[in-house]
């Protein structure tokens, strides 16, 4: 910034909470709610630089609503006549809450606990300073280039400013290690901002490991940023995308534990439950990990007879949820090689898999991933020895409030422990007050969008940390691509517009009425389909499906 | 009755009529008006040409320039010297005529309330209103003359929108019928404009709102 900062307000006082104080300021000097607005004060004997955050604005000078009787008559005409000045005559009271100033050796905003002096001039928060200290950067300096930092990830600006004015760029390390929620109501771009950071963590400065599990497809034009130059190091780095769709997607049955199978089961008797954990512990007790539903029934044939009625009765079942399955197979699993690596982004396609299965996938996965970061950490024999990131969109179905869900035990355990061993996980949903409470606040930092829903609403602010604060007053007011970023990789949370996308975005809502255009014409050119006339002489030829 | 004139030429301020002359004021914009009787002149104002409300002005040489102060009606008072006595009195015996006193003491005064100034052209019409407080004290004697409509219209006339810029002014003056005066002076200019001009919904608004406040300040809301 250069120059003098232009003086916008001018204090008059302070305000109802503690933190809060009044100014004034002009019409010609459009202050937004949500704006950052900056101050003197002396503390310790030094000078810094205070934030404060506009929370309310209200006209207290203004033409009188009597003015505004007769929609056909402006007010300004019903001034004018009354010899009433109009130009620039409106004052506005605004309302703002101190942030702080920046303490550069704790590297986060210090309260100092006063309030300006009614007089005080208050000016806009220059852009470059705000790009330093409203994330959680650790920057030693409150006013440095922040997009010469390693590993931070641009995710958009401030709404407030004009396009492309204050670039909030955040520490990936913070939210991949502390865990993230994305949470906003379907259309207004919950996986454009996912695939925003995705694309972020790919970039040559960073090389993630990630893992996106994908229920509906929607991640497809990631592999976009293979072969685009932005992505590109100059060590030839080149982000690998890989897709696994849901044909490759095996579980091995002795990767289950108990707790899966019985849930695939349906209503297994107690008797029942007996007879297949001990033969179940039975068969993971032995050396082959490639064994198979038959085994485990003459195992269980072994134990209790072949006449048994209970191991009868978990045959049929068996059969049916396990051995009919074709995600389960005695010796295929998913290579974990093969679905991490740094640089990577592994899209897992579930598309096709029914919840149960999605669930079941998920979970044997996280745990296997996990045992292999405890392995890392505990620096015993591992197949994956970098941190690992997973995002997973649609994140009630795996975490769900209601605790119906395989992977929720995993899931919790992940949120609570996964930052000591580099496991970060990142939720995306639409119905936040849908998710596990445990898991949603554990996850560090928050990107909210969009939410009319008042359960959601609610479920947001209960997790929220900073919650409480006045800025999540704006979920339901924001559009698409907006949103409020909080939490550890924030040091104060803020009111962003998302940056565009650098790949094509996939998930576009269908276009119904084309779709439909599309079909008729379709349908007019295929003769083929048209109904025979049934003179009621043989067969009909027809359409008809009664089924 | 014909509507408002067209030909605005019709105007000519040297044929207005005399309404009376200014006796004593309250303040730089409160004068006090005895109106002309039978005596006094030749033609004298009829009551509906010194209503409540008419508008009025003075006629004032300012630094070589002629200027029409203008002011309107707004309150009335009846004077009577020889109130609460009985019985003629004599007359002097060297008058030439013989004139009972307590008929021609009696007068009408009337409040005239300054609302701003215009500059009389060569041709005898107004130019340049304005509705800033007219900076010219007026004169024990000055005549005050009947404001024809055109000129009204004229004079409320600024950038060719309808302005009544001295409103809050003449409010105050008037005091306790401060908002009956406003509305008069609405319904006159509304009477003059032509029914579809816009600015009869502008007056619509200022009179609402002027009677919206009175009616709040009477305890009447």
């Amino acid at each position: 910034m250069s120059g003098q900062p232009t003086i916008v307000g001018t204090v008059a006082g302070p305000g109802d909470d503690p933190n809060e104080f009044v100014f004034i300021t002009p019409a010609e000097k459009p202050i937004k709610t949500g704006e950052f607005i900056t101050y003197s004060v002396s503390v310790d004997g030094d000078d810094r630089s205070v934030f404060a955050r506009v929370t309310n604005r209200e006209l207290i000078r203004g033409l009188p609503e009597g003015y505004l009787a007769d929609p056909a008559v402006s007010p300004d005409t019903v001034a004018t006549t009354l010899g009433v000045p109009t130009e620039d005559t409106e004052l506005y009271r605004l309302t703002a809450t101190v942030i702080g100033y920046y303490n550069t050796e704790m590297t986060t905003f210090a309260n100092p606990r006063q309030l300006p002096a009614p007089g005080t001039p208050l000016s806009i928060a220059p852009d470059r300073q705000l790009e330093t200290i409203l994330p959680n950067l650790g920057c030693e300096t409150d006013n440095m280039d922040v997009t010469e930092l390693d590993g931070v990830a641009h995710i958009g600006w401030l709404l407030n400013r004009s396009p492309k004015a204050t670039n909030i760029h955040l520490p990936i390390e913070e939210f991949a290690s502390t865990h993230l929620a994305i949470l906003a109501s379907t259309g207004s771009g919950k996986s454009f901002t996912a695939s925003v950071l995705v694309e972020e963590m790919m970039r040559s400065s960073s090389r993630a490991s990630l893992l996106v599990f994908d229920p509906h497809g929607e991640y497809t034009t990631l592999a976009d940023m293979q072969g685009h130059e932005m992505f590109q190091g100059e060590d030839g780095y080149e982000p690998d995308v890989v897709y696994y769709d849901s044909e490759r997607l095996r579980v091995r049955i002795s990767e289950l534990n108990l707790g899966d199978v019985m849930a695939v089961l349906d209503n297994p008797s107690n008797r029942m439950q007996e007879r297949l954990s001990t033969g179940w512990r039975s068969m993971q007790q032995q050396d082959s990990r490639t064994w198979d539903i038959n085994d485990l029934i003459d195992r269980m044939e072994q134990l209790y007879g072949e006449d048994d009625a209970s191991v009868g009765a978990l045959e049929w079942r068996l059969r049916r949820s396990i051995g009919e399955n074709d995600l389960f197979h005695p010796e295929d699993n998913v290579p974990l090689g093969e679905i991490v690596g740094p640089g990577q982004c592994t899209v897992l396609q579930m598309d096709t898999l029914d919840r149960r299965n999605q669930q079941l996938i998920t979970t044997v996965l996280l745990r296997r991933l996990y045992r292999e970061r405890l392995n890392d950490v505990r620096e015993r024999d591992t197949a994956i020895e970098y941190p690992i990131f997973s995002l997973f969109e649609e994140g009630h179905r795996f975490a769900p409030a209601s605790g119906d869900a395989l992977s929720l035990g995993i899931m919790r355990t992940i949120t609570s422990e996964g930052r000591k061993f580099g496991f970060g996980l990142g939720i995306i949903s639409q119905r936040p007050s849908k998710i596990d409470q445990d898991v949603l606040s554990q996850c560090g930092t928050q990107i909210s969008m969009q939410i009319q829903n008042p359960n959601d609403q609610d479920a947001i602010e209960k997790s929220v940390e900073a919650a409480g604060e006045d800025i999540f007053r704006e979920l339901p007011g924001l559009t698409p691509g907006q949103a409020i970023v909080s939490g550890d990789a924030m040091n104060t949370p803020a009111l962003i517009q998302v940056r565009d996308r650098r790949t094509r975005h996939g998930a576009e809502s269908l276009s119904v009425v084309e779709k439909w255009h599309d079909a008729y014409e379709q349908q007019q050119r295929e003769p083929t389909h048209s109904e025979t006339a049934d003179f009621g002489g043989g067969e009909s030829t027809g359409m008809q499906n009664l089924n | 009755m014909t509507e408002l004139a067209t030909e605005e030429t019709t105007l000519n301020l040297n044929s207005c009529i005399r309404i009376g002359s200014i006796i004593s004021s309250n303040s730089h914009l409160d004068y006090v008006v005895e109106v002309l009787k039978d005596r006094d002149c030749d033609r004298p104002p009829e009551l509906h040409e010194r209503e409540f409300g008419q508008p009025v002005f003075i006629k004032k040489d300012v630094n070589g320039t002629k200027h029409a102060i203008m002011g309107v009606i707004y309150d009335s008072k009846l004077v009577d010297p020889d109130q609460g006595r009985t019985g003629p009195r004599l007359a002097q015996d060297d008058q030439e005529r013989f004139t009972p006193g307590y008929i021609e003491e009696r007068t009408t005064l009337v409040g005239v309330a300054l609302l701003g100034t215009a500059v009389i052209t060569d041709d005898q019409s107004i130019t340049d209103p304005t509705h800033q407080m007219p900076r010219w004290t007026l004169e024990i004697d000055d005549t005050v003359y009947h404001c024809p409509d055109e000129m009204i219209l004229s004079f409320h006339t600024v950038d060719e929108q309808l302005q009544l810029a001295y409103l809050d002014r003449l409010v105050e003056i008037a005091g306790d019928l401060g908002a009956e005066i406003a509305m008069t002076v609405i319904d006159r200019l509304r009477r003059l404009l032509a029914e579809d001009d816009p600015n009869q919904r502008v007056l619509n608004v200022v009179e609402q709102n002027v009677q919206w406040q009175a009616h709040e300040q009477r305890g009447m809301i």
